[in-house]
């Protein structure tokens, strides 16, 4: 009989032999890794929408303890002192362009002052410690009782290191001279710092001598010239103000005109706050009372039993009486409407004392009366929205779900931690985001995807082999690493590049940070280039290679078929490779977290191009930066769960779009 | 080689379970960047064989840590909020404070700056966001751009109580994560400004600038305006005994206070 060319034998359990185990193993680790996600999902999502009646239930305490009453009044306020704010700076760019090169030279002073002082850090402590010291010796001497033998016999020691101290201290004075003159010699002295006015040229052998001399160990008082100088802004700033009184005189009145509304403000602040203590305890008054409940239960010893079950005695569960809480507000309305009638009057009558824009010499100035014209007509609606708003106002008034959500999803404040009312609304942080990614992108996607065509279709077979591994590696380097090379590296080139004289023209230069929305979305372009390069790349490999062949063989040129024929088979697996990047970059946590400059604030486009040199904070960033100090099961807890939630969402649609331009390719 | 690396492996374990106590002080930065770690090396060469675990990831994270480890130690530079309080009760839990040390929150401002001083209100103002521009208090007009530290820090909290009337952040702020990143970037920036722990004040570039006329020095910190107490917080009874006798040892030992001092504390003593 023949041998079976396969014999079946060895391990065998329950019928199943060593390769269904095997089997068994891998689709195991499979599914396991399926039911992980599965769980990720559910659990983000349960923390996530239990955010909703959370918040909602935020909102009605916000209304109930009348809260929302008091910050009606207070948007009032808001919007007068931005006004305020705009003029009195316009005031001040007037007044202080009389002093302007005094002023300048005065800063310029002061910067090379300073850096003089850092160069020469190192001698200036030893210097200094050698200082202490000889006044302790000379202490020690001092306090020395001569009639006392012990005492005596320490004089000649404390002698000698008094004399040792000295003679120290005056070679340290003279080193310390000689490095300073050493030092202003150099043009790391004379860096004067971001957006400084240059002072006049024929100043700067006055500044160089006013600096030695206020650089040096002996003195005591600024040099004659500089104080001299000081004295002359002064006084030309008073005749400029002079000049301006009535302005004053009306920024004045400006500031007097709102007081009343102010104090009253703070009145209803403080009753506000007293409600939402009110509110708040009674939320968690049930609680408190079975916890000292539970405590007593467990306590052993009998006083202590016996204490906390006083203290739960003493909890009260009562409802607070919402009409009478608020009664005080209602009581108000005609206060306000007697106080905020005259205040808009008055400010009006003032506003129209202001002098005109074509009244001022500055672009500063001219610059801030023209946003205090946005300000005034800002100020002027608020006044009617608030009138409108304290009449309706009602503490027992529901909110619909819809508002709820819109005031999570487009509410434009994200203020936690507060000691009046923490506020939840993503727009700052999704926009914040959203920027970030779309410099990121539109910088990466020319780069990587040039890269990916040139590697593809023309470079050499030498030029593949270097320049594919070292687009990849890009990849290894951590987040973090990246992150501490955009603040102490990048970022400040970047401020540094932005202060060149001939680039002014681009929008946002000067840049006054170095933490920005720009900073942020480079570093995260050169993060996201290795995977477009790299998916980008798969997809002209997947074009068929007779394309490519056919073209070249009816007479096309190679850039012809590479521009004609493979980019554009291949267009929809690198759209894909892009969709990708993004998802790459809108969960990339640490170097926005450390670069972005973390402002909660939508970035304010009117400065159009230029709004790249903001800081911005991202959904990320914030999840990072907050989750580690909120109790499980807050609201603020889940707030940023559902930060996540929204991310994970993002990420899905990303993906889920990537698969689908992706099966279209295949269909080709 | 690899089995003796086994055997090291296995003997620093059971050396760290077995030979010491292990101490563990979460919470703020601001106690816990230089004050604690100091002195818990002090205390460890005093003789006490103890370990200690130290993590300074902001104020509000002490009371979460005491919650689930009840035995250690939380370090916040704020006064316990109510709220807070109530979570422990409702754990049947009670808190004890103690106060570690006392601290002067500097506002300061680039060195290049001719800033010499502000009011508190003034203060006010530009953390609010009332205040934009350097001219508006004195200075050369230039955008004032304002750092502060992350909601989670008790420097946050306690300088919006002493400094701001309570009243929020302006909207322009940046949050930066600690002390050590504000006082870099207003160093930085001429138009910076911020605030530091004292023990912060030193560093280049920067100067912590006299508020309502009162200099940031430790014998003024009664007339400071912006001057609090650091706490270490501890929940009653179920703290361990080398964690008590560590406690007691930094508030009260003349070494303890001479490291509290050295660092830019005030001692408490």
């Amino acid at each position: 009989m023949k041998e079976p060319a396969f014999k079946r034998r060895g391990f065998q359990f329950l019928g199943l032999n060593t390769q269904d185990f095997i089997r068994i193993f891998f689709g195991g680790n499979a599914s396991l890794a399926i039911v992980v996600l599965v769980l990720i999902c559910v659990f983000l999502a349960r923390e996530a929408f239990m955010f909703f009646p959370d918040h909602h239930k935020d909102l009605k305490t916000y209304r109930q303890s009348g809260q929302e009453f008091v910050d009606y009044i207070g948007d009032e306020i808001t919007a007068h002192t931005n006004l305020y704010s705009s003029l009195n700076i316009a005031y001040y760019a007037e007044v202080n362009k009389s002093s302007k090169e005094e002023d300048s030279i005065l800063r310029a002073t002061r910067a090379v002052l300073a850096n003089v002082e850092n160069l020469t850090a190192k001698t200036w402590g030893r210097f200094e410690r050698d200082l202490d010291k000889l006044e302790d010796v000379n202490d020690d001497l001092e306090d020395l009782d001569s009639e006392s033998e012990e005492d005596r016999a320490k004089i000649p020691v404390l002698q000698a290191e008094k004399a040792r101290l000295e003679s120290e201290v005056d070679l340290l004075r003279e080193k310390l001279k000689k490095e300073i003159a050493e030092v202003i010699e150099s043009d790391a002295a004379w860096e004067l710092g971001v957006g400084t006015a240059k002072p006049p040229e024929e100043a700067y052998p006055k500044i160089k001598e006013a600096v030695l001399f206020a650089a040096s160990p002996e003195a005591d008082d600024d040099h004659p010239y500089i104080e001299n100088l000081k004295d002359v802004a002064r006084e030309k700033k008073k005749v400029a103000a002079e000049q301006l009184v009535a302005y004053k005189d009306t920024l004045k009145a400006m500031q007097a005109a709102v007081r009343p509304l102010k104090s009253f403000h703070s009145e209803l602040r403080d009753k506000g706050l007293e409600n939402k203590k009110k509110l708040v305890s009674f939320s968690t008054a049930a609680t408190r009372k079975k916890a000292w409940e539970k405590g007593a239960e467990v306590a052993e010893d009998p006083a202590e039993k016996e204490r906390m079950l006083a203290e739960a005695a003493k909890v009260v569960i009562e409802e607070p009486d919402y009409e009478g809480i608020n009664q005080v507000f209602y009581d108000s309305v005609p206060r306000h409407a007697e106080l905020a009638g005259p205040f808009e009057m008055e400010m009006a009558k003032l506003y129209e004392q202001i002098p005109a824009r074509d009244e001022v010499a500055t672009k500063s100035a001219k610059e801030n009366l023209k946003r205090g014209e946005v300000f005034y007509k800002r100020f002027e609606n608020r006044l009617s929205e608030g009138r409108e708003g304290v009449k309706e106002w009602r503490h027992d008034k529901s909110i619909s779900v819809v508002e709820s959500v819109s005031s999570f999803l487009f509410g434009r404040d994200w203020i936690s931690n507060s000691s009046w009312h923490d506020f939840y609304g993503l727009l700052p942080i999704f926009t914040g985001s959203l920027l970030i990614s779309l410099i990121a992108l539109s910088v990466a996607v020319p780069f990587a995807v040039a890269a990916a065509i040139y590697v593809n279709q023309l470079a050499s077979f030498r030029e593949q082999n270097f320049i594919k591994p070292a687009i990849e590696f890009i990849e290894a380097i951590p987040s973090v690493v990246l992150g501490f090379f955009g603040i102490l590296v990048f970022g400040e080139t970047l401020r540094a590049v932005s202060q060149v004289e001939w680039l002014q023209w681009v929008p946002g230069f000067p840049m006054a940070e170095r933490l920005t929305i720009l900073n942020a979305g480079l570093l995260l372009a050169f993060m996201a280039v290795p995977t477009i390069f790299t998916l980008t790349e798969d997809a002209l490999n997947n074009v068929p290679k007779a394309f490519a062949e056919n073209s070249l063989a009816m007479g096309a040129t190679k850039l012809q078929t590479v521009f004609r024929v493979v980019v554009p088979t291949g267009v929809s697996g690198m759209i894909a490779a892009v969709l990708l990047g993004f998802g790459r970059i809108i969960g990339e946590t640490m170097v926005v977290l450390l670069v972005a400059g973390n402002k909660i604030k939508i970035p304010d486009f009117t400065e159009g191009l230029g709004v790249v040199a903001q800081p911005a904070h991202t959904m990320t960033g914030i999840i990072a930066q907050e989750l580690g100090e909120v109790d499980a099961g807050s609201l603020h807890w889940r707030a940023l769960f559902m930060v996540g939630m929204i991310l994970f969402c993002i990420s899905l649609l990303v993906n889920f779009s990537a698969q689908r331009v992706l099966k279209r390719l295949q269909k080709v | 080689m690899k089995k003796t690396l086994a055997i090291i492996a296995v003997a620093s374990l059971f050396a760290g379970a077995n030979a010491e106590d292990k101490i563990v002080i979460k919470g703020s930065d601001t106690l816990g960047a230089k004050m604690v770690p100091q002195l818990a090396e002090a205390y460890k060469e005093a003789g006490n064989e103890v370990t200690f675990e130290i993590a300074a990831e902001g104020s509000s994270t002490a009371f979460t840590h005491l919650q689930a480890e009840p035995a250690g130690i939380g370090m916040s530079s704020r006064n316990i909020k109510d709220s807070e309080v109530e979570t422990f009760t409702a754990k049947g839990m009670e808190i004890k404070d103690w106060t570690g040390a006392y601290d002067m929150i500097g506002v300061i401002v680039n060195e290049k700056s001719g800033i010499e001083g502000l009011t508190l209100e003034q203060v006010e103002g530009i953390f609010t966001g009332d205040i934009t521009d350097w001219s508006e208090v004195g200075g050369d007009a230039g955008p004032i751009s304002v750092y502060t530290r992350n909601t989670s820090s008790g420097t946050y909290k306690s300088f919006q109580e002493m400094a701001m009337n309570k009243r929020d952040y302006g909207s322009d702020t940046q949050k930066m994560a600690g002390n050590e990143q504000i006082a870099e970037e207003v160093a930085k920036n001429a138009n910076g400004i911020g605030y530091v722990g004292l023990a912060y004040t030193e560093k280049d570039g920067i100067k912590a600038i006299p508020v309502d006329d009162v200099e940031l020095k430790p014998e003024n910190a009664k007339d400071y305006p912006i001057a609090r107490s650091l706490h270490y917080y501890t929940v009653k009874g179920k703290l361990s005994e080398a964690g008590a006798k560590f406690l007691a040892w930094a508030t009260s030992a003349d070494k303890a206070a001479e490291i509290v001092e050295r660092v830019g504390f005030i001692p408490v003593k």
